[in-house]
C-alpha cells in the first residue's frame, strides 16, 4: 500500500514517515500544497495523510483540487485547531477523516488501515480468502490458523492482492502501490515476490492472467 | 423605571410638553389681551354716546320766566328718556354756593321716583366728569356730570348728570370673549395637533435607528444600516465604528489563540512521536533503561497540555463571545454540517443519525463555533456509545432553546451522570476536558447560561438535553 504523507513540519515528517515505514506502507512525502497536489495528481495512492496547515497552498484547497479532478482516494486529514468548523469544512471538502494534533500514532495507523480497507469496500479488519487470513491490525498472515512467515515486499504484495480479491490486478499497479516515487522499480522484482509468495501458501491461490496481471482466487 | 417615568423621561414628552406650554401660554395672554382691548373699544364708544346725550340736554337746559331750570322733553328725541326704568336716565340737582346740593330738581320721566345718587363734586363750569356707580333698582351705570351756570343766579350752579345701564355693553364684551375663549381653544386644539404630528414625523427617524438596533441586537445585522438624518449620522457611524472595532477586537484575539494552538500543537505531536519512538526502542526488562519510563512521562504531559490548551480556547472563545451583542447562529447548517462529519467519521460503524426533528427557524444566540463545540461533541460522543442510531432534535420555549442528543447505547447510570457533570464545576480542580467531552459542554453551556441535563433516552442510551439562549 502507498501512502502520500504531506506534513510540513520537519520533525514530525519523518517521525510520521518512519512509522508508516514500519507498518509496511510504501511512503511518499511532501511539504508543502504545491507539491502534495501535483503527487496526488499524478501518482497512484492507496491513501493521503494531509495536514491542513501547510505553505504555498493550504491543505483544504489542495484536498479540493483532487476531489474536483475526480482523484477519489481515501484522504486522513490532520488538524491543529480542534474545532468542529474545521473539521466540517475539511468532510466537506472531501476528508475521509480526520485526526486532531497531538495524535497518538497507533490511531493514525489505525485510522489509515480503515479507510484503505473501506476504499477497498472490505468491512473487517481480517481480509480473509479460503483458509488463508491477513490482519491488517498486527500484519499477521495465518494459514489454516498457522502463522506464514512473509517478508516485507511478500507482505505488501499479499496485502495489495488482498485488498481487491477477484479482481486483476497488473504488475504496473502492483509497482506503483508497493514501491515509493524515488524507489528504483523494476517489475520483474514483483514476479520474484510472486513465486516466492506461491512458495509459502496454497499454489492456486494467485492467478496468473496471462497478459493482464495477477488475480486472487477466492475460491469461487 | 415605571412606564410614566419612562414616558416622562422620553424624548417626545419633553417636545410636547415644551411646545404645548409654550402654546397654552401664548393662547391665554392672547386672549386676555385681546378681551381687555375689545373692552375699552366698547366702553369708549359707550361712553361718547353718553357724552353725546349729555350734550343734547346742555343745549335744551333754559331758564324759564321764573328763574326755575326748565327742560322741554319733546325736545329729547330718545324715546328711553320717557320709559320708566329704561336704563338710561338724567337728572339736574342744583349746587349752592356753599356746596349744599339739592338733588334731583328736575329729573328724567326714567326716572320715575328715584335719584341719582351722587357725591358732591366740585368741578370747573362746563367739565365733564364720569362716575360709577347703581342706579334704579341697583343696576350698574355709568354717570356723566356737567355742572353748567345758567343766567346771572350767582352762587347757584346746575349739575346735569346723564346715566346709563352698562348692562347690555358688558354683556356685549362678555360675549365676545366667550367666542374668543372658544376660537382660542379651537386654535390651541389644532396647533396641539399640529404638533403632535411634528414631533412624531421628526422623531420617526429614531424609530427607524430603533429597528436597526433591533436587528443588531438579534444578529442579524453586524452593523446600524440605513440612512439617518444629519443630526444622527454622526452618532450612527461612531457606534458602527465601535460595533466594527469590536468585531475586529475579537475576530483578532480568536486568531491569535488559534494560531498559538496551532503553534504549540505541532510540536506536541513530534514530542508524542518521538516518545513512541523511544518506547518501541527501550527495553522494558531492563531497569536501568529509564527510556520507557521517560517516554510514558512525556505521553502523558502531551496529553495534559493539548487538553489544557482545548480547554483554555474554548473557554476563551466562549467568554469572548458572551459579550458580544447581536449574535444569531441559525441551528440546522451547523447540526447538518456535524451529521456529515460523522456520518463520514463513524462510517465503519454504520450508525443512523436522524437529525430530521430540526426545525428549520431555530436561532442559538451566540457563536457559530461554540453551538459547534457544544453540538459537536455531543454528538460525537453519542455515535461512539449508540449501537445503531443516533436522534438529533430541537426545540424552543420562551427564549429557550433546547437541544436533544440521544442514542441506543449502554447509557450512564445516575450516579456517572453527576460525576460526569461535576468535572466541569471547578474549572482550577480538575482535569479539563474529559473522555465524553460532556465537561467542556456543560462549561460552555454555562457561559452562556444554559444547562446540561443528562437523562435516559427514549432510545435506551444516554439523552442529553442540553438548554441555550435562543436567538429570535
Amino acid at each position: 500500500m502507498r501512502v502520500l504523507l504531506v506534513e510540513d513540519e520537519p520533525t514530525l515528517r519523518a517521525q510520521l514517515r518512519s512509522a508508516l515505514e514500519a507498518a509496511g506502507y510504501a511512503v511518499d512525502d511532501a511539504d508543502n500544497g504545491r507539491d502534495a497536489h501535483f503527487l496526488g495528481d499524478t501518482e497512484a495512492f492507496d491513501a493521503v495523510v494531509l495536514d491542513l496547515g501547510l505553505p504555498v497552498l493550504d491543505g483544504l484547497s489542495v484536498l479540493k483540487r483532487w476531489r474536483d479532478a475526480g482523484r477519489a482516494m481515501p484522504v486522513l486529514i490532520l488538524t491543529a485547531r480542534d474545532n468542529w468548523s474545521e473539521k466540517v469544512a475539511g468532510i466537506d471538502a472531501g476528508a475521509d477523516d480526520y485526526l486532531t494534533k497531538p495524535f497518538h500514532m497507533e490511531e493514525l495507523l489505525a485510522r489509515l488501515r480503515a479507510l484503505i480497507r473501506r476504499a477497498s469496500g472490505l468491512a473487517s479488519p481480517v481480509l480473509q480468502c479460503g483458509a488463508l487470513a491477513l490482519d491488517t491490525r498486527s500484519g499477521r498472515v495465518t494459514l489454516a490458523g498457522q502463522p506464514v512467515a512473509l517478508t516485507s515486499h511478500e507482505y505488501k504484495v499479499l496485502d495489495y492482492l488482498m485488498h481487491r480479491p477477484g479482481s486483476v490486478v497488473s504488475r504496473t499497479e502492483l509497482t506503483e502501490h508497493i514501491y515509493a516515487q524515488d524507489f528504483d522499480r523494476d517489475s520483474n522484482t514483483i514476479e520474484v515476490f510472486v513465486g516466492r509468495l506461491r512458495k509459502k501458501l496454497p499454489p492456486e491461490l494467485i492467478e496468473t492472467v496471462r497478459g493482464m496481471g495477477y488475480r486472487l482466487n477466492t475460491g469461487s | 423605571m415605571t412606564p410614566l417615568g419612562r414616558w416622562t423621561s422620553s424624548l417626545r414628552f419633553r417636545l410636547l410638553a415644551a411646545t404645548l406650554a409654550a402654546l397654552a401660554l401664548a393662547l391665554l395672554l392672547a386672549g386676555v389681551w385681546l378681551s381687555g382691548l375689545f373692552r375699552e373699544h366698547v366702553m369708549r364708544q359707550f361712553e361718547a354716546a353718553l357724552t353725546l346725550q349729555l350734550d343734547q340736554l346742555t343745549t335744551q337746559l333754559e331758564l324759564d320766566a321764573s328763574g326755575q331750570p326748565v327742560i322741554d322733553p319733546q325736545q329729547l328725541s330718545d324715546p328711553r328718556w320717557r320709559t320708566p326704568y329704561s336704563g338710561l336716565y338724567w337728572q339736574l340737582d342744583q349746587v349752592s354756593g356753599d356746596g349744599a346740593t339739592r338733588g334731583g330738581v328736575l329729573r328724567s320721566r326714567s326716572l320715575w321716583d328715584t335719584t341719582l345718587p351722587l357725591k358732591s363734586d366740585a368741578l370747573a363750569d362746563g367739565a365733564v366728569h364720569m362716575h360709577e356707580g347703581s342706579g334704579p333698582q341697583g343696576a350698574a351705570v355709568l354717570m356723566l356730570e356737567r355742572t353748567v351756570a345758567l343766567g346771572e343766579q350767582p352762587g347757584v350752579r346746575w349739575r346735569l348728570v346723564v346715566a346709563a345701564e352698562t348692562r347690555q355693553a358688558l354683556e356685549a364684551v362678555e360675549h365676545f370673549t366667550g367666542v374668543l375663549t372658544v376660537s382660542l381653544l379651537v386654535l390651541g386644539a389644532l396647533l396641539a395637533l399640529a404638533a403632535v404630528a411634528q414631533v412624531a414625523v421628526g422623531l420617526s427617524p429614531l424609530r427607524g435607528l430603533q429597528r436597526a438596533l433591533v436587528q443588531v441586537r438579534e444578529g442579524r445585522s453586524a452593523r446600524l444600516q440605513g440612512r439617518f438624518p444629519s443630526e444622527v449620522q454622526p452618532l450612527i457611524d461612531d457606534f458602527n465604528g465601535v460595533l466594527d472595532r469590536n468585531a475586529e477586537v475579537v475576530a483578532r484575539a480568536r486568531t491569535q489563540a488559534g494560531n498559538l494552538a496551532h503553534a504549540l500543537k505541532t510540536p506536541l505531536a513530534v514530542l508524542g512521536q518521538a516518545a513512541t519512538q523511544a518506547l518501541d526502542a527501550g527495553d522494558p526488562a531492563n531497569p536501568r533503561d529509564t527510556g520507557p519510563a521517560l517516554a510514558r512521562l512525556v505521553h502523558e504531559q502531551v496529553d495534559t497540555a493539548r487538553r489544557h490548551i482545548d480547554w483554555h480556547l474554548a473557554h476563551a472563545r466562549a467568554a469572548a463571545a458572551d459579550r458580544l451583542p447581536g449574535l444569531r447562529t441559525p441551528v440546522v447548517p451547523v447540526a447538518l454540517g456535524l451529521v456529515r462529519v460523522m456520518q463520514r467519521v463513524h462510517a465503519e460503524r454504520h450508525i443512523d443519525i436522524d437529525a430530521t426533528g430540526l426545525p428549520g427557524a431555530l436561532a442559538f444566540a451566540g457563536e457559530e463555533q461554540d453551538l459547534q463545540e457544544m453540538l459537536g461533541n455531543l454528538i460525537d460522543n453519542a455515535c461512539k456509545w449508540a449501537r445503531h442510531t443516533v436522534v438529533v432534535s430541537a426545540s424552543s420555549t420562551a427564549g429557550r432553546l433546547c437541544l436533544r442528543v440521544e442514542d441506543d447505547g449502554p447509557g450512564i447510570d445516575d450516579q456517572a451522570r453527576a460525576a460526569v457533570l461535576a468535572r466541569g464545576a471547578r474549572l482550577d480542580e480538575n482535569v479539563p476536558g474529559s473522555g465524553l467531552g460532556l465537561a467542556i459542554v456543560a462549561d460552555l453551556a454555562r457561559l452562556y447560561g444554559g444547562e446540561v441535563r443528562l437523562e435516559t433516552a427514549s432510545l435506551g442510551g444516554l439523552g442529553v438535553a442540553l438548554s441555550l439562549p435562543a436567538a429570535d
